[in-house]
């Protein structure tokens, strides 16, 4: 345990001293909110302010930084990164996952998501010794999603643009499609988590660029894609970048539509359904072009270390709870 | 009908028809994606693996089995022979169903065995079991690198790599799973 928690120690001086060579400024907001980004595939932790005199208010436990990091750019305070703690309800609990968790989250004003892989590459030459494995080392290996959806599973997307026509795609695969209707994102996931990414290449960390337009986030569209990569390093997941889109209107329109179906997809279950701000989109009247990346943590120090899971890097992992059936 | 989400480890499942028992689960959460579920199923009649990602929500057509210890008896070389204790009905199931199984079965020991009506679908092997070392090669002299390992052969005829200083006739106990030895175990 002690030498995990060394080695965080180090790790955490190691990216504070890359990121303040750059000049970038470390913030700190809160883990407890008012409200979130809605974002109806994550789960979240609801709590509640209370005090006999005053008003009380539920508060929820942020599943990212993203809300207050991009109040902070909004403001001018230029290129900021954090490490801090985030939470995620629901999600599986053991080897890649904890309820509770370490995000570094790094935001460069004035650059884009392809800016980003550069950037990252430099912070992963910082981090990974000269003899460390390969898998690890920079330059990253370079693929399109339509690629390695190609690659892997022989689906064009571009030519699968209508879930009908992609359904067809994975039935042909034998893949299992209800026949209920469904989402093309859903549908796109079948194919994708069964055929594709248990074969991403994994000589070397892997950027999976340009994500189908059709998975709404606030990555800035490009014609059927969006601006936004995730990492993998050791077929782990470990990053996710957009170049943030900072159009008032789209984001409006993003926080309308996801709240909505948040909202309709968690009415009958007893999931926490958290605030979100209506105004939150007003900030990206003056919001300068930027590229945000965030980062597992742990999972990045899982790697370093060559360890396969994450209890032997959180100190207290979430299934040491579950099994002491506390 | 059960939700995708609730598959483990050892749910019987019917797919098109055909049995197929859970060997292993896993959620995953694609970035900005809905909940899915990574399994790994088995045939136990042709003995075909078949991987499948659903949504967590997706419904499943589940099926009812039973437990019934049932007495290993010996293989043919073709099918294992098994008699069910209850009724004393004797069974016989290809071997090629259950891969390996032969060298982890010991004769006449009983299995909890997992029944689908007639069929057999999967047959419980405890986690760790103690065998017994029918054979060991001797240690070579001289080689005193530090955890140095050799091969010896169980009454079963399942090959674990072992410490060079277990010998023929001892005790070993085995994780079954990745067939790997854990310790050797004092009478």
């Amino acid at each position: 345990m002690k030498t995990a928690a060394m080695f965080r120690s180090q790790l955490n001086r190691t990216i504070r001293s890359f990121f303040d060579q750059k000049g970038y400024l470390e913030v700190e907001t809160p883990s407890l909110s008012p409200d979130l980004i809605p974002e109806p595939t994550i789960e979240n932790f609801g709590t509640r302010f209370e005090n006999e005199f005053l008003d009380s208010r539920e508060l929820y436990l942020i599943p990212s930084p993203e809300i207050y990091m991009k109040k902070l750019i909004a403001q001018g305070f230029g290129s900021i990164y954090q490490i801090g703690h985030c939470f995620r309800n629901s999600e599986q609990i053991g080897r890649h996952h904890n309820p509770e968790f370490s995000m570094l989250e790094y935001y460069s004003v004035g650059m884009d998501e392809q800016d980003s892989v550069a950037l990252t590459e430099e912070l992963f030459a910082s981090l990974v010794p000269k003899d460390g494995p390969d898998h690890l080392k920079p330059p990253f290996d370079r693929l399109t999603v339509t690629e390695a959806m190609w690659q892997f599973a022989k689906v064009d997307l571009d030519k699968h643009q209508s879930q009908r026509s992609l359904a067809q795609e994975a039935r042909r695969l034998n893949l299992q499609v209800p026949d209920e209707p469904e989402s093309w994102e859903d549908t796109f996931n079948r194919i994708f988590l069964t055929l594709v990414e248990p074969n991403l290449p994994q000589k070397k960390p892997l950027v999976l660029d340009r994500y189908p337009a059709q998975i709404d986030c606030l990555a800035k569209r490009d014609g059927n894609y969006r601006k936004r990569w995730e990492m993998y390093a050791g077929g782990v997941e470990i990053a996710n970048c957009y170049d943030e889109e900072r159009d008032p209107e789209k984001v409006r329109s993003y926080y309308r539509k996801q709240y909505a179906s948040l909202v309709q997809e968690r009415a009958n279950k007893e999931s926490v359904i958290p605030d979100a701000d209506p105004d939150f989109a007003d900030i990206f009247t003056t919001f300068p072009q930027c590229s945000g990346v965030a980062m597992g943590l742990d999972r990045l120090q899982m790697l370093l270390m060559g360890e396969s899971s994450l209890e032997g890097v959180i100190l207290f992992p979430f299934s040491g709870t579950l099994v002491s059936g506390k | 009908m059960i939700k995708a989400g609730q598959i483990d480890k050892g749910t019987a499942l019917l797919i098109k028809g055909q049995p197929f028992i859970c060997v292993d689960r896993e959620f995953v959460s694609p970035g900005k994606g809905s909940a899915f579920v990574r399994l790994k199923l088995k045939s136990p009649s042709t003995g075909q693996s078949l991987s499948e990602t659903m949504k967590t929500q997706d419904n499943v057509d589940d099926i009812m089995v039973q437990d019934r210890d049932s007495q290993y008896l010996y293989n043919d070389g073709e099918n294992f022979h098994f008699m069910l204790t209850d009724t004393f009905d004797q069974i016989e199931v290809p071997m090629a169903t259950f891969p390996d199984y032969e060298f982890l079965m010991k004769d006449g020991e009983t299995y909890r065995c997992t029944f689908w009506e007639s069929q057999l679908l999967e047959i419980q092997i405890p986690p760790k079991v103690v065998y017994f070392v029918a054979e060991a090669e001797e240690a070579v002299k001289g080689d005193t690198v530090q955890g140095a390992t050799k091969y010896v052969t169980t009454e079963t005829g399942l090959k674990v790599r072992v410490p060079i200083f277990i010998k023929q006739g001892e005790k070993i106990r085995v994780n079954t799973e990745t067939k790997e030895y854990l310790e050797r175990v004092n009478n």
